[in-house]
């Protein structure tokens, strides 16, 4: 099923004001009504505001599922626990200490793991904190086992002891507060907008020029802080440590604040935080039947809401009041890679007994276009999959712009100077048009509305500039192939590896595309084009190259192909004598 | 079309601010207005506690009926579940609805090591079953525990083994948890100072649905005695894995053996042989007023009492007695735990000065042909362990 987008990175979030009215309504209810009680629940709320804020960046802005956020949790929790109640020391040396111990868990965690598929890696983190709750109970001495250890003291912060209550409610909301803006700005810049790109389609982002692996083991490593700093809280609050820290239940409250508050949002693990430590204190008097409506409420709400209670407030603030015009940045051409060739040397490979590609040796020389044409299954995706680093070669050199690039990561050649298009325009599932094409600069751009003026010259250049502020979603055909093209065209690059761009286009929008792509090589771009439609490409194509099962078997002038017996034998039909 | 102007947004934010302060102020916690006690009881109703902690609920609540005349009793019954925070929460609740007299508290080591520093700063006394030694070591002067702790049961348990039974091999399975980490030391204690050093000792998770591999390791040590000290669940399991493999050993488990709820699990001839130590078997009857006890259990819940719920209705009654003799306020109940000595249904309470109000422990068996245990050995003496 597609993924509906809600976080900020997508558009301007309509019910801000809503939200900041929610937030002055707790201030409020804080300072004038709230019982020790009622302080507490919402200390406990800005804990978990605190945990899901990492499990944001992870998984709702990163798409990882991350299953470590509990244990991350428990590992602040812990080292609060033991330096304060074993050794005494203070807040000041306890909480900075419970960060930095489950920043240095993820890091060696996370590049063992964070390359496995999907639930793999959901299977791995949850690991973890099964490893870290065995450790727990099982080294009394030092985590005084299954009892855990008593006594940890309160909050002393230089001298001060942080009284429980209203003096701790705003120590914790401090926190979250300041950990909000921060995510916040991380999630609206290019960090988190490069984690969106990453989760809409892994595979596309890395030709975007966007570090997969980095980015994910940052996105773990911030997810970690978060929930160090929650854990190291929740001992002050709590006053003791145990093995509950690291148990399941943590992890899954943290994951249900973050969908029911809104995936990806800082004000979601916030409302998400604050509704869900509420809510079973509303029905306690059910005894053991409040877990019934509890358990209820929280279905209607995803039913309801299913972007989360931030994209319902938005959708609704945005029926009542409106909705507020997106602010288009002036458009501004990136700068252009220096022009450099691809020279491409007996590429080869196999899957399983099958040579998808054998042998291929081509050159594309700047400022012209190479057309790679074929039967279907011939190995042309292939061999632009193997170029762009999608797939590593088997066999075979490349060379970009004078560089050995052979085998070279996708994003590694993105940055290189290469771009590539998709036969099937990847346009992320709900993302608005100028923010799918700025996807493309975050890898070269300093912000990310620098990005944004870019890509309004992209889509300037590809004449759908009106279409910035739209969604991409429901875009007909020809107008997602010329944003998808606007993907590559932003880049500006050295070499441009285009796979049916054409397909689908009406003549008046080929001609169009045709007199785009000679733009293109005038600048000194240049173009492999994989393309069927032999009027289209022949006329724009120096030379041309013809796959079958794999090998070249024509590689010579456009003006030469149609003549070739064994292209017409193997791809075009009747040869046609010269 | 006329378009309809949009709010200013610190309006918007202001209307909002009022109906969200507005719901959210309307939560539990508004204080009493009158004199009433109360007497909240926060135990674990839901998680892998819950069969122990509805025990402990009912025998508070049952004894909490019992309102001595000229005082207005109140009690609320809150869902601790299974987490230190939850406890916490409950207790801060608890505190701030009305004047709280004593509060029933989860028998969870954890929970309630957790509610202790709390307790001492609100100045509550929290009556509770646990057998979790550390919750009385904290030099906390406001917790009572109305079931022997495993300093008690433990040395009761080792002294029937090696003293009656006259066993001296043992192999001690318990669990991986608070509970059974505690167990397992004081066994430990106990058994070392009978001179007695256990064959085999491996703790199994909670969780684990085949208890017949630690089972098979047990034997294979060569012992002449299983001693458990497991939660419910397992203890049915290893019973029912021990009876199908035809273990013919003797069986001395712990006290989640006798909670009728365990047994339940079982068929009788499953039970043959097999023992437990127990603070008390209400079941087993002994006295008309335990059996007018579990009558009135039965009738009010439908089931059969145990030992955690008589403790927590011999504690909430001695707190009551307190009341009735002219306690109001949680400092004068404190004192009167403190210092009185209190003939219980199950035993004499008195504390220790740590707040170990109950310093026996009893042994059942099972003879195979019903699920209800007799009562055949008692140990009254506090300083049992160190016999």
């Amino acid at each position: 099923m597609a993924e509906r987008r809600s976080d900020a990175a997508a558009s301007p979030p309509r019910g801000g004001g809503v939200l900041a009215g929610g937030a002055l309504a707790l201030l409020a209810y804080a300072l004038l009504y709230a019982s020790p009680y009622g302080l507490r629940v919402l200390t406990v709320a800005g804990v978990y505001a605190l945990a899901a804020f990492g499990f944001q960046i992870v998984f709702g802005l990163g798409g990882a599922l991350s299953l470590a956020q509990g244990a991350f949790f428990g590992v602040g929790a812990y080292v609060t626990g033991i330096l304060g109640s074993r050794y005494g020391l203070g807040f000041e040396a306890t909480f900075p200490l419970s960060l930095l111990a489950p920043l240095l868990l993820a890091l060696p965690v996370g590049l063992a793991v964070l390359r496995l598929a999907s639930h793999y890696f959901a299977l791995a983190t949850l690991g973890i904190a099964q490893v870290l709750h065995l450790l727990a109970v099982n080294l009394p001495d030092l985590t005084g086992g299954a009892n855990g250890l008593a006594g940890v003291p309160g909050v002393v912060l230089f001298g001060h002891a942080v009284a429980r209550g209203l003096p701790m409610a705003v120590l914790v909301w401090g926190l979250v507060a300041l950990g909000g803006l921060v995510g916040w700005l991380l999630a609206r810049g290019r960090f988190g907008r490069s984690l969106t790109a990453l989760r809409d389609d892994p595979l596309a982002a890395g030709t975007l020029g966007l570090d997969v692996g980095r980015l994910r083991l940052a996105a773990f490593a911030a997810s970690a802080l978060f929930g160090g700093a929650a854990g190291a809280l929740a001992v002050h609050t709590q006053r003791v440590v145990s093995p509950e820290v690291l148990e399941f239940p943590v992890m899954v409250s943290i994951l249900t604040i973050a969908i029911v508050g809104g995936r990806g949002r800082m004000a979601g693990a916030m409302l998400g935080a604050v509704l869900l430590l509420h809510l079973p204190e509303w029905f306690r008097f059910l005894e053991r039947g409040y877990l019934v409506v509890y358990g209820g409420a929280l279905l209607l709400t995803v039913l309801v809401a299913p972007d989360g209670l931030t994209g319902l407030i938005d959708r609704a603030a945005g029926r009542l009041w409106g909705r507020r015009p997106h602010r288009l940045p002036a458009a501004s051409a990136p700068p252009r890679f220096p022009a450099g060739g691809l020279a491409v040397e007996g590429l080869g490979k196999s899957f399983g007994g099958v040579h998808a590609v054998d042998g291929v040796s081509l050159e594309l020389t700047p400022g012209t276009i190479t057309g790679l044409i074929g039967p279907n299954g011939s190995g042309k995706s292939t061999v632009i999959n193997l170029l762009s680093g999608l797939e590593r070669p088997d066999a075979g050199h490349v060379v970009l712009a004078g560089r050995a690039v052979t085998g070279a990561r996708a994003d590694r050649l993105a940055r290189a100077g290469l771009a590539r298009s998709f036969q099937a325009a990847a346009l992320p599932e709900g993302a608005g048009v100028l923010e799918a094409v700025a996807a493309a600069r975050l890898a070269f751009d300093a912000d990310a509305r620098q990005a944004e003026a870019h890509a309004r010259w992209a889509l300037d250049r590809l004449g759908v500039g009106d279409l910035a502020a739209q969604s991409c979603d429901g875009l007909p055909a020809a107008l997602r192939r010329r944003v998808e093209l606007a993907r590559a065209v932003v880049r500006r690059p050295a070499v441009l590896l285009l796979d049916e761009p054409a397909a689908g286009l009406t003549d008046g929008e080929k001609a169009e595309l045709s007199t785009l792509l000679r733009g293109l090589t005038g600048e000194g771009t240049a173009i492999l084009l994989v393309e069927h439609d032999m009027g289209f490409l022949l006329p724009l194509a120096g030379r041309v190259l013809c796959l079958d099962r794999g090998r070249v078997i024509y590689d010579g002038p456009a003006a030469g192909v149609r003549q070739d017996g064994a292209v017409a034998a193997a791809y075009l039909g009747t040869a046609v004598p010269a | 079309m006329r378009r309809t102007r949009p709010l200013p947004s610190i309006l918007r934010a202001a209307i909002v601010s009022a109906i969200a302060a507005s719901s959210v102020a309307v939560s539990p916690g508004a204080a009493r207005a009158d004199d009433t006690l109360s007497f909240p009881v926060l135990v674990p109703l839901t998680g892998f506690l819950s069969l122990e902690g509805t025990s402990q609920r009912n025998g508070a609540v049952l004894a909490l009926k019992q309102t001595p005349a000229g005082v207005a009793i109140a009690s609320e019954v809150v869902d601790t579940g299974t987490s230190p925070e939850a406890a916490v929460t409950a207790l801060e609740r608890a505190a701030g609805d009305g004047k709280v007299g004593a509060v029933a508290a989860s028998m969870l080591g954890t929970q309630l090591l957790a509610m202790l520093p709390l307790a001492a700063e609100m100045k509550l006394p929290l009556v509770t079953v646990s057998g979790t030694a550390s919750i009385t070591e904290q030099g906390n002067p406001w917790v009572f525990r109305f079931f022997p702790g495993d300093a008690v049961t433990k040395a009761a348990h080792a002294r029937y083994v090696v003293e009656e039974l006259g066993k001296r091999r043992p192999a001690v399975i318990y669990q991986t948890t608070a509970y059974g980490q505690s167990g397992k030391q004081h066994l430990d204690a106990a058994f070392k100072a009978l001179g007695v050093t256990p064959v085999f000792e491996e703790g199994v998770d909670p969780a684990a649905k085949d208890l017949l591999p630690v089972l098979s390791k047990a034997l294979a040590a060569k012992p002449d005695v299983l001693v458990l000290h497991l939660h419910s669940g397992p203890t049915a399991l290893l019973l029912k894995q021990a009876a199908t493999s035809g273990v013919d050993l003797p069986i001395v488990a712990g006290s989640a053996m006798h909670q009728p709820s365990t047994a339940a699990l079982l068929e009788p001839a499953e039970l043959k042989g097999v023992c437990a130590e127990t603070a008390a078997s209400p079941i087993s009857g002994g006295s008309p007023e335990i059996e007018a006890f579990t009558d009135s259990y039965r009738t009010a819940f439908g089931k059969d009492p145990d030992a955690f719920a008589l403790g927590q209705y011999d504690g909430m009654t001695m707190v009551l007695e307190a009341v009735k003799a002219g306690a109001r306020s949680p400092e004068a109940i404190r004192k009167a735990l403190s210092a009185e000595s209190f003939q219980g249904l199950a035993m004499t309470y008195k504390s220790d000065g740590k707040g170990n109000m109950a310093h026996s422990a009893v042994i059942v068996c099972y003879d195979g042909t019903s699920r209800v245990p007799k009562l055949v050995k008692r140990y009254d003496d506090p300083a049992i362990a160190a016999k």
